[in-house]
Order: structure tokens, then C-alpha cells, then sequence
């Protein structure tokens, strides 16, 4: 049996179901975003820990030149080191069957007949390679699916400059490649980037290492000093070119993976509860205004001997009613929205299986914060109704006073018409309510402008990275670091029209007691292939003598622009001095180091000073050198600038615009939610005056001007306050998605603002027309007949 | 039309078999019943009869706000059935002043600024404070109706009426929710604005003794005129007590 109260409770929704939809749809935002991003961050994480712990993802990682197989033993004495073990990696080019496009591939080695201790691969499909056939590989299932190539496919591949056929016997997954990128790309080319697993025997023969590694992963004990053990490890492998070991922070597929959940959950705590605040503030106006219109009621039904809590919990379960209605369509979109989410990272963070999980840890979160922000909003409501005794609750309300309110005393009062003095005075005898509309609409715009400039972010890093920085066609690596003679042996080939060097040698810096791994880059004097952009867009040339920071290593480091750092050779001989750091760059990505070719030159003092080359080529001449590239020997791998272009671009267009699509929806909830209930309100507040009107012969759409200008002039109002709100917003969340990895800019277009604001605006012009039709049936005599 | 003199000829509304029927579900109810009556211009006219009679509907059919079901209905020589719901709001703009029993002022204006909603559209307007000087309240023009007594908001209400020099006055039961003195003040600025402007007033009400101001008084019952009085000598309301 449902009890009366119960019973108008439902037909209370049911009569608003407009009001009661439009709130639950902002606070059904709120659930949504919630539960997908700390549902895809949940289940990020908890995939990448069960595949780290199953496949023994080593703690600490340390590459060399080239050391015996022995010090690998030497490595796992070292105390707190609990598991050692060492492998060859070496990185060479691949020949794509129809395709002339330069590939790169890493080839590690596979210890014989025995699973991996460490970072151990999983095998997807065929089997391991047979120790007879030392061509056989297994190759990482994202270039293995990216190119449609079948098991038993043979690649024509240059390993160590010699030519060298391989066959895919098997596919397979490791823990070290989940984001499996190439050196200096930001986003994996699973087209052109492949890794592959040999045999070691075979790899030690190809590479001319037999009995030698370029590489030791180990685990640690449980409460290790990291630090301590890194220091130890250096020194051991300082006389075998080590270039500096360290820890997963630093590992590159990590931290593009720890970079993207860092920035799930900036979103966790960003979006969601700018829809809290709004739907808050949605139940608050509704519920106030509902109380004060069933005024007689509250009297009536204490008055019956209905007691105070049974009338505030009335109240409180419509609101708790919404929140009940927003989290089902929350959660429900919620998970729609977190697999396909999943699904987009699946592409690239390669997993042996990512599922999206929906933990009731999450749903319980999203519907407590819902009810919460729901039931916050009705404590003012119940409070009133509460307080309301019966003898009071059932005498008429006193009548609304009204005064000229602040705008008009500032203005000439005679300018405004009799209808301007209605609206403005109207929105100061509810300043509270006329703030908070005009609030919720400008977050409205300021999420949206938030969430759009990522795009112009992103765009801005594209444009800096790309274009202005990167002036080159190719980037040519070479097996080990050449002398001059290699630029011009390039220079010589046909459609190659400037050729620059480039190196990068692996530095320590320390500045007081911080330390930081990179590498210095240097190119030769004059470069135009290469430019250092800052974010405003200037070229910042190289200081004559002394080191260029990047912004995020000079504040890792704590170093300001005249400091002198002390940095330490890693990889060849350790030599360590200090040097001056003659300016930093604000950069968007990576945090790095520069220094002129001749500083670099005096710094590291050998012959071959040449780790890479940039080239201009001619379009037209692409293919043919490419080809003449392809064969020769010296050449480690090509990459081509415009691929890692397009698959920015292609990264621009997929996911972000698929995350923008939503929000605009998201956003454009909040603008209908909040105008639809104030225009509501504001419609059953003036009802009899409209009515009034209208027999006093103004036409509707004269009448309708009451109504709508008074939401007109809040959303007016909202615009310069959504721009404020979202320029902070938007600096917030650019700061909050930054990493080591990337600086997101702040950049952005102007027609971003325009944007936000047209959405805007058009969603609440939408939504204001739908009120006013009922303008437009408006019945005079029937509202004219009983009083207000 | 406007300003005519009160002959007791020139018909300011002539209606025959003017019927008004409500539905509300399944049940019909029959307001009007067929009625056929001329009200001259420039007198006062008084409608008297039980709740239901149909008054208000006839009072709401003459103002342009509610359609007869059938029948005919001229203003003067245009027929008000044939208007369209722009023609009616420009006809009420132009000829009707409304006086409630509630008033209806507007509580975010100034007594001023409810009487210049109307002076602002109409066509040939008296100032408002006129207006206001006219029912006595030129010293309350900038009160707000929440400043203003029940009787003072009512003589807003009818200066907001009178201001646009109407053709029509029509009033459901002005005097409802007001004691007898002050009932009466508004009922000689009625009177007031009848006699200096020629405005022909229909005037609802409950109570049978201000019908004595009146020039005519149709007595109604079932939707249906029962009975119409001729007054010859209608006497001033400062005579009336209730």
C-alpha cells in the first residue's frame, strides 16, 4: 500500500518530469564522467599491475655499449637486487613487402628454450623460435596486426648494417612494450615500428656480441632504495658504456602509460564535479520553488499531524529521487562510453587483454556523490519546510517587495521601459537565483571552452614540434656514431638537398642533491633543419658556450639561467665537469638539453661526432632515396617527419575529437538543465503577471519578452563570466595534464571562445523557445480568476 | 466610438444568441445560454447574479479574452467573432480598461509604472500621473502594491484602466475585496471617469445595492438575462453603504 504522500511524491515527478529530467541529466553527467574516467582508470591500472606482477616487469633498467654476460651475475649481488638478468637490444630496418616507406625495428633477444625471468613475453600465437633457425622471430602483435601480416611471414630486415632475412613464427606481447614507441616519436607507428624477439644465440651472431648484452633489467627487493641501487649500477657498468640505469619513472612505455592515468584522473577530479555543483544548485532553486508554492500544503499536512521530518524527508526523496533517476543513466552511459574509451586505448597501450571493468566500488562512488549533491541541494528546501508552522504555512505568503535594484540606481532609470523595469527587478529580488543561473550557464561555457582548447593545445604542440622545430623530411640513424665523412656521403645522394648532424649523448646533471638522466643534443653550427621553439612561438638560438635547458628539466633540477650544473659523461668515457646554463626554452615536450656542436664537441672530445643526420630532400625525389638510403650500410634507420605528423594528426582527429563530441554534449546538458528549470520557475513565477499583461493588450510575443529577457540578460551575463571561467578552467586542466612527458600549451584560437560561446547560446535559445511556447497557450482567465 | 456622449442610443456592444460552452471532459457546461442584449455607450451598467450565471463569461466575451461558441457580437460596427487573437489584443489595447477583484497590478512596479504598462501602448493616453491625480493616489505614485492598501491598489488598478481614455471599462467585481468606504471611493472614481469621459462601464458584482448607479441593470440566471431595470435617476455612489 503506498502511502498518500508517497503517492503525490510520484506524481509530483511525474507533473515536473520536464524540470525533473533536466536536472537528472546534469547530475547524470556527473555520474558519467565519473564512472568512466575512474572506471577506465581503474581498470588501466589494475590490468597494467596483474600484467606487470604476471610477467615480471623489472623495477630498474640500465643499457651499455656492450658487456659480457657475466656482469649479469655481478648486477643480481648487488644488494637488494632480487632478479637480474641481461639481453641484447638492437635497433634496425625492415624492408615492408609493397611498400618503400623507411620501418624501423627493435630486435631483443630470447634466451633459448627458456621463458624470460623478467619482463617476460606472452605468447599470442605460433610458437618460439626454433634455436635451429636462426631467422625466426616472434614480433609484437600491434605491427603484426597494424600490417595484416600472417604468421610465417619473411621480412627483409638490416641488422648491425648486414642483411638479414627473418620469419614470424610467432606473435607476442611483453610488459616492456605495452606503449611500443619508437626513439623520439610520441605516439607508436605500429606500421612502421615492429619488435621483434630472437633467439639469443642468433641476435649474438647477428650483432657480433656473442657473450655479450646490451642491456640488464632487474627487480627489486621489497623497500629497496631504488636511488642507491641505480648509484651501485652505474658504477658497475660505467666501464661498459653504461648510460645511466633507472627506474621505471623513466621508462618510456611506462610513462606514456602513467602519463595517460595521471591524466584520467585530473579528469576525475575536474568534470565530474563541475556537474555536482550545478545539479546542487539545479535542486536547490526546483525544490525552493516547489516548497513555496505547496506552502498551504506543508501547512495542511502538519496541521494533520504529519510531524517536521516527515515533511522534510518528503522533500528530501524527491530530490533523492532525481539523483536515483540520474544514476542509472549515468552509470548506463557511463559504461557505454568507458569501453569504447577502453577500446580507443587498446590500440594503443597493448595489453594481453583490457577490458573495461565496472567496479561497484566506482558505481557506489558515483552514486553517493550524486545523492550527495542531490541531497545537499534540498537542505534549504527542507529546512524552509521544516520551519513553516501551520498557522503561518496556511495565511497567504506576504507579497514579494520589490525595489529598484542596483543596475537601475546605477543607470539613468528613465532609459529603461516599464517591461525593462520588470525583468531587472525581478532579477534582483532573486539575486541568489538570477547569480546561480547565470553561474550554471557559464560553467556550461567554460567546460566546454575547457575541453575544446585541448584542440588548439594540441594543435599549438603539432604546430611547435612539427613545423617549426622539426624542418627536416628524414631523420637518419646510424649504427654507431660516425665522423663529418657520413654528412657528406649523404649530401652526395641525388634529391637530397641539405643534410645537418645531430647528436645526442647521454648526460648526468646535478645541481646541489638532484640528479637527472638525459641527454644532450647538439647540431651543427647554423642549423636550419632544426630550430629550439619556445611556447610563444620564438626560435631561441643556442648559447655560444654552456647548456640550453628545457623548462621542465630546468625546474626538475631547480636551475635557473646562469646556474652552473654539473654534468657527467655516461656511456664512454666518465668525464665530469661543470658548465654554465646559459638560458632555458619553454618547450612542450620532453625535458631536455642542448648545447652548441662545438660545446658538445669539447665536452665529449672524440672523433665521430656525428649520431644522426637531418635531411631536406626533394618530394619528387623521395623514393629514390629512400631506396639508396635502404642500401646503406652505416644506415641504423630512417624516419620520416610527416608519418609521426600524420599519426599526431590522426591521434587529433580520433580521440580527441570523440572525447570533444561528448563533452559538447555533456556541457550543452548543463545550459538546457539550468535554463530549462529557470525559465520554468521563472514562467510559474510570473504567470499571473504575463496573464495580466496580456489582457492589458500586449501581444504574446510582447509578453514573451518578460519571460525570455530576463533569461536572455543572465546567459548574456554568463558569456564574460564563461570566458573567465573557462580561461582558469582551461589553464587548470592544460597544468594538470602536463607530465614529464609533455607541457600541454595554453593557446588557445579565439574562435575556440567563439565556439563555446555559440554552443551555448544556441543550446539555451533551444531550450528557452520550448518554455516559451507555453507563453504562447498561455489561458488569461483561468490564471486571472484565484489571486497569485 | 471613443468619447462618445451618453444618448442611450449609439450601442457600444450589440449581441444576439451569444452562447458559451465549456468542456471539461465528458460534461458540458452551458456559461451562456443565448443572449441577446445592446449595451448603449456611455452608460453605466450593472450585472447582477448568483455565481455561475454567467457574468464573468459574458464580461470576458465582451473584452475580447475569451470566443463565444456562437452567436454574434459587434463593438460598434465591428464584429469581435471575427477577430483573430492579434485583432483581439489590439482591440483590448485600444477600447477595453480590465478592473479585477484582485487588482492584478504588477508587484515589481511602481503604482506610476503599472499605469504607464498601459500609457505606453495606447494610443492616445492620458499622462499616468493624470491618471493617478484622477483616483486620488498622485502623492503614491512611487509606492510599490505591497506599500499600498487593498482600496489604494484597486484605485491603481482603476487609473491603469482609465489611462488609455478606453471606450470600454469593464469590471468584475471591483468592489469584492474591499470594505464599504473604501468600495465606494473606487466606485466614484468609476462614475467619475464615466461621467467626464463618456467611458461606458459594465460592472459585475455581488451586491445588489451599487446597482443603483447604474443606468441599466441585467439581472442573470442559468447563463441567461431574466430581467433588465431602466434606471431613469441613477444616484451617486458617496450614497451607496453596504
Amino acid at each position: 500500500m503506498v502511502k498518500a504522500l508517497d503517492r503525490k511524491l510520484m506524481r509530483d515527478l511525474w507533473r515536473m518530469r520536464g524540470q525533473v529530467l533536466a536536472i537528472a541529466l546534469v547530475l547524470a553527467a556527473a555520474s558519467a564522467t565519473f564512472v568512466l574516467s575512474l572506471g577506465v582508470h581503474r581498470s588501466l591500472t589494475e590490468t597494467r599491475d596483474a600484467y606487470y606482477a604476471e610477467s615480471a616487469f623489472a623495477d630498474v633498467f640500465a643499457d651499455m655499449t656492450r658487456a659480457p654476460r657475466s656482469i649479469v651475475a655481478r648486477v643480481a649481488a648487488i644488494p637488494e637486487v632480487r632478479r637480474a638478468e641481461g639481453a641484447i637490444r638492437q635497433y634496425a630496418t625492415l624492408e615492408l613487402p609493397g611498400s618503400s616507406a623507411p620501418a624501423r625495428a627493435l630486435v631483443i633477444s630470447l634466451e633459448d628454450k627458456r621463458r624470460p625471468a623478467l619482463n617476460r613475453l606472452t605468447l599470442r600465437a605460433g610458437r618460439l623460435p626454433d634455436p635451429g633457425q636462426p631467422g625466426e622471430v616472434i614480433a609484437d602483435e600491434a605491427f603484426v596486426e597494424a600490417n595484416g601480416f600472417p604468421l610465417g611471414t619473411r621480412l627483409e630486415t638490416i641488422i648491425y648494417g648486414r642483411r638479414q632475412s627473418i620469419k614470424i613464427v610467432g606473435i607476442g606481447l611483453a610488459p616492456d612494450y605495452v606503449y611500443a614507441i619508437a626513439p623520439g616519436d610520441l605516439i607508436p607507428d605500429n606500421n612502421r615500428f615492429g619488435i621483434f624477439w630472437m633467439n639469443t644465440k642468433a641476435l649474438e651472431a647477428a650483432t657480433d656480441r656473442t657473450g655479450a648484452i646490451t642491456r640488464i633489467a632487474l627487480t627489486l627487493e621489497r623497500g629497496a632504495s631504488e636511488a642507491e641501487v641505480i648509484r651501485q649500477l652505474d658504477t658497475l657498468l660505467a666501464p661498459f658504456g653504461g648510460t645511466g640505469a633507472y627506474g621505471r619513472t623513466d621508462h618510456v612505455s611506462h610513462a606514456f602509460l602513467d602519463n595517460e592515468l595521471m591524466q584520467l584522473e585530473a579528469m576525475t577530479r575536474v568534470i565530474p564535479p563541475v556537474f555536482l555543483i550545478v545539479s546542487t544548485f539545479l535542486v536547490y532553486i526546483v525544490l525552493g520553488r516547489m516548497i513555496r508554492t505547496e506552502r498551504t500544503l506543508i501547512g495542511l499536512l502538519k496541521a494533520f499531524g504529519y510531524s517536521d521530518r516527515a515533511v522534510g524527508w518528503h522533500y528530501l526523496k524527491f530530490a533523492l529521487a532525481i539523483a536515483a533517476l540520474a544514476i542509472v543513466l549515468g552509470t548506463l552511459a557511463g559504461i557505454w562510453m568507458g569501453r569504447g574509451m577502453t577500446s580507443l586505448y587498446a590500440e594503443y597501450y597493448r595489453f594481453p587483454i583490457l577490458r573495461y571493468h565496472v567496479s561497484p566500488v566506482v558505481i557506489l562512488g558515483a552514486a553517493g556523490l550524486a545523492a550527495a549533491a542531490a541531497g545537499f541541494g534540498a537542505l534549504g528546501g527542507m529546512r524552509d519546510a521544516i520551519r513553516l508552522s501551520p498557522a503561518v504555512a496556511m495565511a497567504p505568503p506576504p507579497p514579494p517587495v520589490y525595489r529598484a535594484g542596483l543596475i537601475e540606481r546605477l543607470g539613468n532609470r528613465a532609459h529603461f521601459s516599464v517591461i525593462g523595469h520588470m525583468i531587472l527587478r525581478h532579477i534582483a529580488r532573486w539575486p541568489g537565483r538570477s547569480a546561480m543561473t547565470a553561474f550554471g550557464v557559464a560553467l556550461s561555457m567554460g567546460l566546454l571552452f575547457a575541453t575544446m582548447q585541448f584542440v588548439d593545445s594540441s594543435r599549438t604542440m603539432l604546430d611547435s614540434f612539427f613545423f617549426r622545430a622539426q624542418r627536416y623530411d628524414l631523420m637518419v640513424t646510424f649504427t654507431e656514431p660516425r665522423g663529418q665523412d657520413a654528412i657528406f656521403a649523404l649530401a652526395q645522394l641525388p634529391g637530397v638537398m641539405r643534410v645537418e648532424p645531430t647528436r645526442a649523448v647521454a648526460v648526468k646533471l646535478r645541481l646541489g642533491n638532484r640528479t637527472e638522466r638525459t641527454a644532450i643534443e647538439a647540431t651543427g653550427d647554423n642549423p636550419q633543419l632544426s630550430a629550439r621553439i619556445d611556447r610563444d612561438g620564438r626560435e631561441i638560438a643556442l648559447p655560444t658556450a654552456g647548456l640550453m635547458l628545457s623548462r621542465q628539466l630546468a625546474d626538475k633540477l631547480g636551475v635557473r639561467a646562469g646556474d652552473r650544473v654539473e654534468v657527467e659523461l655516461l656511456g664512454g668515457r666518465r668525464t665530469q665537469l661543470l658548465m654554465p646554463v646559459g638560458s632555458i626554452v619553454d618547450e612542450f615536450v620532453g625535458a631536455r638539453a642542448y648545447a652548441s656542436a662545438a660545446a658538445l664537441d669539447a665536452l665529449v672530445r672524440d672523433a665521430s661526432p656525428v649520431g644522426a643526420a637531418l635531411i631536406r630532400i626533394d618530394p619528387a625525389a623521395r623514393q629514390e632515396v629512400l631506396n639508396l638510403l635502404k642500401d646503406m650500410p652505416v644506415v641504423l634507420g630512417v624516419s620520416e617527419r610527416n608519418a609521426a605528423l600524420r599519426l599526431f594528426e590522426r591521434m587529433i582527429d580520433d580521440n580527441l575529437f570523440t572525447m570533444l563530441f561528448f563533452y559538447i554534449g555533456f556541457a550543452s546538458a548543463i545550459t538546457v538543465g539550468v535554463v530549462y528549470n529557470s525559465a520554468r520557475i521563472l514562467f510559474s513565477e510570473r504567470a499571473h503577471e504575463l496573464a495580466t499583461l496580456r489582457v492589458l493588450g500586449y501581444h504574446r510575443s510582447e509578453v514573451g519578452i518578460v519571460l525570455l529577457g530576463e533569461l536572455a540578460l543572465l546567459v548574456v551575463a554568463a558569456v564574460p563570466l564563461g570566458c573567465l571561467i573557462g580561461f582558469g578552467m582551461a589553464q587548470l586542466m592544460t597544468a594538470m595534464f602536463s607530465s614529464d612527458l609533455f607541457r600541454l600549451p595554453f593557446a588557445p584560437a579565439r574562435s575556440t571562445y567563439g565556439y563555446a560561446i555559440l554552443i551555448v547560446l544556441t543550446a539555451a535559445l533551444a531550450t528557452a523557445a520550448i518554455v516559451a511556447r507555453r507563453v504562447l497557450g498561455l489561458d488569461m482567465v483561468r490564471v486571472l480568476k484565484g489571486r497569485e | 466610438m471613443k468619447g462618445a456622449a451618453r444618448d442611450g442610443q449609439t450601442p457600444a456592444f450589440r449581441c444576439s444568441g451569444l452562447a458559451k460552452v465549456y468542456r471539461t471532459g465528458e460534461t458540458e457546461v452551458h456559461a451562456l445560454r443565448g443572449v441577446d442584449l445592446v449595451i448603449p455607450a456611455g452608460e453605466i451598467l450593472v450585472l447582477l447574479g448568483p455565481s455561475g450565471s454567467g457574468k464573468s463569461t459574458l464580461l470576458n466575451i465582451l473584452g475580447g479574452l475569451d470566443r463565444p461558441t456562437s452567436g454574434t457580437l459587434l463593438y460598434g460596427d465591428r464584429d469581435l467573432t471575427a477577430m483573430d487573437d492579434a485583432q483581439l489584443t489590439r482591440f483590448r489595447r485600444a477600447e477595453v480598461g480590465f478592473i479585477f477583484q484582485f487588482y492584478n497590478l504588477i508587484p515589481s512596479l511602481t503604482a506610476e509604472e503599472n499605469v504607464r504598462l498601459v500609457t505606453d501602448i495606447a494610443e492616445r493616453p492620458m499622462a499616468a500621473a493624470d491618471a493617478l491625480g484622477l483616483v486620488g493616489l498622485g502623492d503614491r505614485r512611487d509606492h510599490y502594491p505591497a506599500q499600498l492598501s487593498g482600496g489604494e491598489q484597486q484605485r491603481v488598478a482603476v487609473a491603469r484602466a482609465i489611462a488609455k481614455q478606453p471606450g470600454v471599462l469593464l469590471c468584475d467585481e471591483p468592489t469584492g475585496a474591499l470594505d464599504s468606504s473604501t468600495g465606494v471611493r473606487v466606485l466614484e472614481t468609476l462614475a467619475q471617469a464615466n461621467r467626464s469621459l463618456g467611458t461606458t462601464a459594465v460592472i459585475i458584482t455581488h451586491n445588489v445595492g451599487i446597482a443603483a448607479m447604474a443606468h441599466r441593470v441585467f439581472h442573470f440566471l442559468d447563463g441567461s438575462i431574466a430581467r433588465v431595470e431602466q434606471n431613469a435617476a441613477p444616484i451617486d455612489p458617496a450614497e451607496i453603504t453596504w
